[in-house]
């Protein structure tokens, strides 16, 4: 990709292909725990965030791409929550996101 | 007198149960004994020899058989449980005592004890050592019976003994229970047969035989007998497998828990004498919020240990749990259920820790520094206004604070826990331990009581004292450093559950309050407070639940009459105002609107 150095980059695409991604694993997801389904990206979660505030783990992006079929990584990004739950405080959909959190790691766990 | 035998075919059944009984107990509590670990066995070698075990014999006295902690829950309940365990003992020592006043020192087998009216037909009535035993027998028996037929009626009406709700029964309770129903009446049965055949009896037995008389046979006679010790045997097979393990499995964990065992974090064999000491009385149902005002069923600790005891225990029941621990508080044999609760939380969904908070480590942010340092907590940090006031108190005494996480911090680790992770909550622990300890503070104070109970119970922090941020400013308004104006509002206090029954802190928030103005308790308070409903232990509980069970507690608030909420927990405070139109403040918030520095 780095063939020839114009001194600029363009960014990767970032576009989710939903046909292509087995949605398998996060239907059932939702299915286990339909508050899963609720969220709508608001973001309040990551911004009170306790570990979001040390390092670069983002709740609403990690749940977001799971719920769109992109698993990878999911699971270590997961593990960076502290579980203190205030996302679940600020939440206003009142998802129990402690809970999405520790879901998302059984289900998505590689151990 | 010389030619008792003390047998006939009849006592098979129950020689039988008896031999099955004592054969799985014996085996279940050697098992569970030798697998104890180690530094629990050693608990069991100092204290066996101790002043503890005076002090478990007579708690067994006052426990298994009196059941003192029944009595205070509803005595009507109390004395239907005192009936059948001190009734049917005192049946067994008298009815030994008998058979030594009638029959010398000689050997009499077991079955003769316990069928000792069937084989002594042939003996001379009357008192012995001036004491007419087939009185005092039936007078027992009567006992017993009156506790039966409350037990009866319990299973109609319920709410007449302080329960609204009884446990659901297992197959096996069941069959015990059926068996038992049957016992004391068989044995009313066949002793008054006996009675009438032989003219024998006391004022029960004897005038019920006078009654039976006319009818009665030597075949009646018999198929009592044998009904009487098939309902023993049905129920001595039965009673390990089922509830009824209890009455003997709560005998040696008295013993053990005097001797300073107790359940950890982690799963291990002194969990079954817990475990199998539950008698699923259901005296845990009626506290539960999640029973009461969300209507979660077959989740309660009733429940949880059943299905732990069992081997089928679901992460959806080890989950569903607030571990306010207002059932513990409940509980007549005094069981660690949320200790047990959270191990089995462990063992179920226990993740490796895999070095996941490495990112947390030599990031302080801490400022400040002094003598006392202050650690907000994750809910603080959420609840501004607790942490203003925190503020304008510690400059109001001019103290020196380290301000810990101000700006943001590491968590208590205590949520991890809850959650089952203790291997990942000990990384967190360390990681603030460590942070501590570069400091001179000697005294920590938290405005959270999640991290309190976490500092106090998991930390090592040598030559630190933790204190709750309401001790604190107690301690500041002992020691004349601040001092507040009277007012004329009414309060009601909102006892936390990790202060509360956590920590063991119900005054200083309440001496606090009664400084500023009127306190009005709810009526569900102290050691019997309700819980908030957003517990960070709620894993399981999704936000219905959550919903349902605050909105009961704004209620229980709106009913005292008072003109605002007080609480002492960041989590509480935000959970109780989501639910009632009074405002709801934090104990600090409250100092801070009354405050007067001193000269």
């Amino acid at each position: 990709m780095n063939a020839v150095n114009f001194g600029y980059m363009i960014s990767v695409a970032r576009g989710i292909d939903l046909d292509r991604n087995d949605l398998t694993s996060a239907r059932e997801l939702g299915d286990e725990m339909p508050e899963f389904r609720a969220c709508i990206a608001c973001g309040g979660c990551t911004a009170t965030c306790t570990a979001g505030n040390l390092t670069s783990f983002n709740f609403r992006m990690v749940q977001t791409l799971v719920r769109r079929g992109e698993y990878a990584g999911a699971y270590r990004e997961m593990n960076k929550c502290m579980l203190c739950g205030k996302c679940r405080l600020v939440c206003p959909r009142g998802i129990n996101t402690r809970g999405v959190v520790m879901l998302i790691k059984r289900k998505l766990g590689d151990y | 007198m010389e030619n008792l035998t003390f047998y006939h075919g009849f006592v098979v059944p129950f020689v039988v149960g008896t031999s099955v009984l004592f054969a799985v107990i014996f085996y279940k509590y050697v098992r569970w004994f030798t697998r104890l670990p180690r530094r629990d066995r050693q608990k069991v070698r100092r204290g066996i020899f101790s002043f503890a075990t005076v002090r478990a014999v007579w708690e067994c006295f006052t426990e298994c058989l009196l059941h003192r902690r029944i009595w205070r829950v509803n005595p009507l309940l109390g004395y239907m449980h005192t009936s059948f365990a001190l009734g049917w003992f005192l049946l067994i020592v008298v009815g030994w005592l008998e058979t030594t006043a009638y029959l010398g020192g000689r050997f009499v087998p077991l079955q003769g004890h316990i069928f000792f009216k069937f084989f002594t037909t042939g003996l001379e009535h009357g008192p012995r050592w001036g004491i007419d035993f087939e009185a005092v027998m039936d007078l027992l028996l009567l006992y017993v019976l009156s506790g039966l037929a409350l037990a009866l009626f319990k299973r109609i009406r319920s709410r007449a003994l302080g329960m609204r709700r009884t446990t659901r029964l297992t197959f096996g309770d069941r069959v015990a229970l059926g068996s038992l129903w049957f016992i004391f009446p068989m044995r009313l049965l066949a002793e008054s047969i006996t009675s009438g055949l032989f003219g024998s009896g006391g004022f029960l037995t004897g005038s019920l035989g006078g009654l039976l008389a006319p009818v009665a046979t030597q075949g009646l006679e018999l198929a009592a007998w044998w009904g009487y010790s098939i309902a023993l045997g049905v129920f001595f097979v039965a009673m390990p497998f089922s509830r009824y393990m209890h009455i003997f499995t709560e005998v040696p964990l008295i013993f053990l828990r005097r001797w300073g065992l107790r359940s950890e974090v982690r799963e291990k064999s002194f969990d079954h004498f817990q475990i199998e000491a539950c008698s699923r009385c259901g005296l845990c149902l009626d506290p539960c919020q999640m029973q009461r005002d969300a209507g979660l069923e077959q989740v309660q600790s009733v429940y949880f240990v059943r299905d732990r005891r069992y081997n089928r225990l679901t992460r959806r029941v080890a989950d569903t749990c607030m571990m306010c621990g207002r059932c513990e508080e409940r509980c007549p044999v005094g069981l660690e259920l949320n200790t047990l609760r959270l191990n089995s939380r462990h063992a179920l969904r226990n993740t490796p820790a895999n070095d996941r908070y490495a990112y947390a480590r030599n990031r302080d942010t801490s400022s400040g520094g002094g003598r006392t340092g202050y650690f907000a907590g994750c809910m603080t940090l959420l609840s501004p206004r607790i942490l203003k006031a925190m503020e304008s108190i510690f400059a109001a005494v001019g103290e020196e604070v380290w301000w810990a996480d101000r700006s943001g911090g590491v968590c208590c680790g205590r949520p991890l826990k809850l959650s089952g992770e203790v291997d990942a909550a000990r990384e967190m622990m360390k990681i603030n331990a460590e942070m501590f300890s570069k400091q001179e503070i000697t005294t920590l104070v938290t405005s959270c009581p999640i991290c309190l109970k976490v500092f106090r119970e998991d930390y090592v922090l040598p030559g630190i004292e933790v204190v709750h941020h309401s001790e604190y400013i107690e301690r500041l308004l002992g020691e004349g450093r601040i001092g507040l104006t009277p007012g004329t509002e009414r309060f009601t206090y909102h006892d936390p559950c990790e202060l509360g029954r956590g920590c063991g802190i119900y005054k200083p928030p309440r001496e606090i309050v009664r400084r500023v103005g009127t306190l009005v308790e709810p009526a569900e308070t102290g050691r019997e407070a309700m819980c908030c409903g957003s517990s960070i232990a709620g894993n399981g509980l999704d936000k219905n639940a959550v919903g349902k069970m605050g909105v009961a507690v704004g209620r229980a608030f709106e009913q005292t009459g008072a003109g605002s909420v007080v609480t002492a927990c960041p989590l509480c405070k935000k959970a109780i105002a989501r639910n009632t139109s009074l405002p709801v403040a934090d104990i600090a918030e409250i100092v801070e609107r009354h405050l007067v520095p001193a000269k």
